[in-house]
């Protein structure tokens, strides 16, 4: 029974009516946060830039979970679901950064920042391309040479 | 107020479905379905943004040079359009509790034109990438920014954009369902807006995603 009583509390919740005002604090503030990311996003800050970026756009996916989907008034089960899904984007996310940083230098990708190795440079023109090219447009070439 | 449509005697509102205990506990599990629905969406973007992680944190240069060569105004102007469709969105849930059917439909009309706007914009934007060249792997032939990692910036900004653009059109097809049903039945009332409060969560998750995709694309 204990979902259902929890359903009703989450009924009351739902029942009791916001006025609009509370959307359109809610939408000014998104609004407000979208032009300050641009302005520190364009001032180039070296190290702490994305994360800077990331912090403001988690605050603003929060208030658009809490509030434009209404999970300030939902209970148990909803924020359950919500809040282990971004756990596991954050497992997937951390463990794959966690993989790349720890291994041996020469499994990094040539050219990367962890590699000690030059990238292959193979041009960029349309017979060849940056990863290769196409083949059937390399072969026409070599053909007509 | 045009909640006028509500006649006494015929109630509108949901059927109860025999295997629920009552109508609250009917829309509580509606709505917790449309959470574990949204978390599955949310970890198929995860995937995304797992590559996005890797490829900068090996090609820091060539994510810093890239993400400059895209058109930051259009992502600015495309994000307040979102944010804004995803405030109408809000606001339809707030009428159709209030019963006032032809309110929701406005909300929801204004919510698909900037929609659309979103999707012309991008459009744009995809066509002037086609135009220089800043394409994907091997179809990349972009002379301004010869970096290693290069093209795997463009491989997950077409596939991040492409996949998100895709469920702008499932949610705008979503949305108009709700619309539709706001004009022409106009049964929305306190007691009975499951079906506009769940397409307007589809949009925010919509919304959610590119509040996300825009710093990361377009200001690293």
């Amino acid at each position: 029974m204990a979902i259902a009583n929890e359903s009703q509390q989450e009924e009351h919740n739902m029942q009791e009516h916001h006025g609009a005002g509370r959307y359109v604090v809610i939408w000014v503030v998104l609004l407000v946060l979208t032009l300050v990311t641009v302005f520190t996003g364009r001032m180039h800050l070296p190290d702490f830039g994305l994360l800077l970026a990331l912090v403001i756009a988690s605050v603003k996916g929060t208030l658009v979970a809490l509030y434009f989907m209404h999970l300030s008034e939902h209970r148990g089960a909803n924020r359950l679901v919500f809040g282990v899904s971004i756990a596991f984007v954050v497992l997937l996310i951390g463990f794959t950064l966690m993989d790349f940083g720890t291994r041996f230098r020469l499994a990094n990708p040539p050219g990367s920042q962890y590699s000690d190795l030059q990238a292959v440079d193979i041009g960029a023109n349309k017979a060849e391309g940056r990863q290769g090219g196409h083949l059937d447009e390399k072969q026409k070439q070599e053909k007509h040479e | 107020m045009s909640s006028a449509h509500v006649t006494p005697g015929s109630v509108p509102g949901p059927k109860l479905a025999a295997h629920f205990a009552s109508l609250e506990v009917q829309k509580h599990a509606a709505r917790l379905g449309m959470w574990l629905f949204l978390a599955t969406e949310i970890l198929l973007f995860a995937g995304l943004f797992a590559c996005y992680a890797a490829y900068r944190f090996l090609f820091p240069e060539a994510w810093a040079a890239c993400s400059r060569e895209l058109d930051l105004t259009m992502g600015t102007v495309n994000t307040v359009v979102l944010i804004t469709s995803s405030f109408t969105a809000a606001m339809a849930v707030h009428y159709a509790k209030e019963g006032k059917n032809k309110m929701v439909g406005h909300m929801f009309v204004l919510t698909l034109l900037m929609a659309v706007a979103f999707l012309v914009i991008k459009y744009f934007e995809y066509k002037h990438k086609f135009h220089i060249g800043t394409l994907p792997g091997r179809y990349y032939f972009y002379e301004g920014i010869q970096l290693p990692g290069a093209p795997l910036f463009f491989t997950v900004y077409f596939a991040s954009t492409a996949l998100h653009g895709l469920h702008v059109l499932i949610g705008m097809t979503v949305l108009m369902f709700s619309t539709v049903r706001a004009y022409r039945v106009g049964d929305f009332s306190a007691n009975n807006y499951t079906m506009v409060e769940l397409g307007s969560m589809y949009w925010h998750l919509v919304d959610l995603v590119w509040i996300f995709l825009f710093p990361m694309l377009y200001l690293v």
